[in-house]
């Protein structure tokens, strides 16, 4: 276990990873993609769903992946306001309350909808798993109030819908593993229609839910966002920052080969 | 006598969450209803303690490590502005507890967040030499993976994403799925062991 | 059948399997445990960070609370190698990101080092809760880490993002890094960057394999037989279906 000298390899390294990263955000190239069958499905989901249907979005993430997921909740929030679908935003994480607020809100001003009506945000739940459990039983008593302290009871969004039996699916919007205790706790007991909106590095956790049909959609990363914006046709900050992302991966491939030289050089001196 | 009562406590609300999962009458919902608040209840005081203990750990650094005294400062002067502003001015889109967090902790989140991309490169640098087969086909995954779910993917073929999410889809999922398997069940057998009175360590 | 009774059947299967082996071999010999490398490296991390006069770092990461099997599991670790770090006269420091935890390591931590006669050594200050949310969490424990340079770091429990930034931090201080998590994400990550690695239920039979309990290791063979079932039904129900018996279709929600 070699404590850190004062340059090493390691060093240049994370050099080369700021270069690439840094560079291609400043020449803010383009480039084309193909959507993959994932986002596809998530797509073809909520298209599917008729004008008036509810989703239910749960912000579930920090701060610190807000580049990263935001632009996965704008292209999935304006996909559904294009089609008239209903919004209810909630949080499981006491960071991601205000960050989903304003997202929806920043949305909903694009399209025209109306609070109370269209959308409504529920604001934050402790403890993950009584919060997701009580949904179950009924929205509007699990959250007697919204976000902004007015009583939910009479809002005329909840006339379409109040429980996970009336909602048409549930999203996780995360960084993290919360999309698991959706699976554990609303679609095991419930069988409620969850999909997932999650950053690359934990997508693939989540690949076994899919096949198990236990996640119906799941979007991932930013190359997710991008695909996303590119069926609804509206780039965002998926688009953006793919050229960055995929220059960064191609230069960790090199990174790995590199290494390995390293390796065979080291053996053969040796 | 504590400690058995603790277990006792354990015991029977433990045998209670899985029975009302399965039983479903009238009294065994309003009774679970009642568990789940309390159980948010807990943990609004648990935050309280939490609260106590961070003031009290970074008040003996400022009184006795001269080296990591700044650091305990400056973390006891932002607890006290968030929870001042938030109690004076509330914590809306315009309220500086808001403007701290979007100016401030959020920058700093995703600061953070962003070593991982350095880390990653480093423990890449490290973590795939090439010593073995098994270690080549590792190697092999991680750049087909790597390269076909990026852009770039697509302009070298149309395969290498398809590639990419077999390799995803297949060996991946497979692996984690066998994984996922042995934990859920060390997980249930640890959480009766906790109900039967047999795992102690949370006393 | 449905998720519920699939869920009920899983469940009675294990209790009673839990209970069956707990009766009847309880009392008995159990078979010797397959060697855990990250388990038996412990001896060999508290002692190494005694020589080297510096601390031990153990925490459980974010991803969990105290009511997760994985920081429960985590937690009976934390009793063995407080005791070998009590032992020793090595120090112990626990932040985590959970007061509730802090509470239960500080109880742990206390004991071991009064069990072992040396109740003096004890710091309230060495179990910290740090912050609840995440990267504040990751970047205090890097902060500890990278000031204290500890001999041995044990990152056991449930994590999240927070993973390859610990454990790359504690390579370059030049820590003996043993891990374990539930997470099949940061197990990736921790294998690369650690010493060693718990995969998957190597965790949950910390207990077992250290403490010796038969009550403990009861429940594992309770495990290992359902685990056996399920490779059975893994083979014989695809085989059905080939042959045109769709009986899974009747089995599996």
């Amino acid at each position: 276990m070699p404590a850190a000298s004062r340059f090493s390899a390691r060093h240049i390294v994370f050099l080369v990873v700021l270069a690439a990263v840094t560079l291609p955000l400043i020449f803010n190239l383009s480039l084309t993609h193909t959507v993959t069958p994932e986002t596809q499905q998530v797509y073809a989901n909520i298209d599917s769903l008729a004008a008036g249907e509810l989703l239910l979005l749960s912000f579930d993430f920090e701060a610190s992946s807000l580049p990263e997921v935001r632009p996965l909740a704008m292209a999935l929030i304006r996909h559904a306001f294009s089609r008239d679908l209903k919004i209810m935003g909630m949080s499981l994480f006491a960071e991601g309350t205000a960050l989903g607020e304003q997202t929806i809100r920043q949305v909903a001003k694009e399209y025209n909808k109306q609070y109370g009506v269209d959308w409504v945000y529920l604001g934050f739940r402790p403890q993950r798993e009584s919060a997701i459990l009580s949904l179950g039983e009924s929205v509007s008593a699990e959250f007697p109030r919204d976000y902004f302290g007015t009583p939910t009871t009479g809002m005329p969004i909840f006339a379409a819908a109040d429980s996970y039996a009336q909602i048409a699916t549930v999203i996780s919007i995360a960084d993290g593993d919360m999309p698991s205790y959706w699976i554990e706790y609303a679609v095991s007991p419930h069988a409620v229609n969850l999909q997932a909106a999650v950053t690359a590095s934990m997508a693939t956790s989540f690949y076994p839910y899919l096949q198990s049909h236990q996640l119906k959609g799941l979007l991932a990363g930013l190359k997710g966002a991008a695909e996303y914006e590119n069926l609804i046709e509206r780039k965002g900050g998926g688009a953006r920052g793919l050229y960055a992302l995929s220059v960064s991966q191609f230069v960790i491939v090199l990174v790995i080969i590199a290494g390995n030289v390293v390796e065979r050089v080291r053996r053969r001196r040796n | 006598m504590i400690n058995r009562i603790a277990v006792a406590v354990a015991f029977v609300v433990g045998i209670f969450m899985v029975a009302q999962y399965f039983i479903s009458s009238e009294i065994s919902g309003r009774l679970y209803n009642l568990l789940l608040d309390y159980y948010q209840i807990i943990f609004a005081v648990t935050m309280i303690v939490g609260g106590i203990s961070l003031v009290r750990y970074h008040g003996a650094q400022i009184r006795r490590d001269a080296d990591s005294r700044v650091y305990s400062i400056v973390t006891i002067l932002a607890v006290a502005f968030m929870v001042v502003s938030a109690s004076i001015a509330g914590t809306g889109p315009t309220s500086p507890y808001q403007w701290a967090f979007n100016n401030l902790q959020a920058p700093m989140q995703a600061t953070t967040f962003s070593l991982l991309a350095f880390f990653v490169a480093s423990a890449a640098y490290r973590g795939f030499r090439v010593r073995s087969t098994p270690a080549l086909v590792l190697a092999l995954a991680a750049v087909i993976v790597l390269v076909g779910r990026s852009a770039f993917g697509d302009m070298i073929s149309d395969k290498l994403p398809e590639l990419a999410g077999w390799v995803l889809n297949n060996p991946s999922a497979t692996a984690k799925r066998g994984i996922l398997v042995g934990i859920g069940l060390g997980s249930v057998a640890t959480a009766l062991r906790v109900i039967l009175g047999i795992e102690r360590s949370y006393l | 059948m449905d998720n519920s009774t699939a869920a009920l059947l899983g469940w009675v299967l294990l209790s009673t399997a839990l209970i069956l082996f707990y009766t009847l071999r309880s009392r008995r010999e159990g078979r010797n445990l397959r060697v855990i490398p990250g388990l038996k490296a412990i001896e060999e991390a508290v002692g190494r960070s005694t020589e080297l006069g510096k601390p031990v770092v153990f925490t459980t990461g974010w991803g969990g609370d105290i009511q997760r099997p994985t920081t429960i599991a985590a937690l009976n670790l934390l009793r063995f190698v407080a005791a070998r770090a009590a032992s020793y006269g090595t120090r112990i420091l626990f932040p985590t990101h959970d007061p509730v935890i802090a509470e239960a390591a500080r109880e742990i931590i206390k004991t071991a080092y009064a069990e072992q006669g040396h109740p003096d050594l004890f710091r309230d200050d060495d179990i910290i809760f740090v912050s609840p949310s995440q990267f504040g969490y990751a970047a205090g424990v890097d902060g500890i880490v990278s000031r204290t340079k500890p001999g041995a770091m044990f990152l056991l429990g449930t994590f999240e993002g927070e993973a390859l930034i610990l454990a790359e931090t504690g390579n370059m201080n030049g820590a003996l890094q043993i891990s374990g998590t539930d997470s099949t994400i940061q197990l990736s990550f921790f294998i690369v960057a650690c010493d060693y690695t718990l995969i998957g239920e190597e965790l949950y039979t910390a207990s077992a394999y250290l403490t010796d309990d038969r009550r403990i290791k009861a429940s594992m063979y309770a495990q290992d037989f359902i685990r056996l079932l399920l490779i059975i039904g893994l083979l014989i129900l695809p085989l059905l279906a080939l042959l045109g018996l769709d009986l899974h279709r009747s089995i599996l929600p």
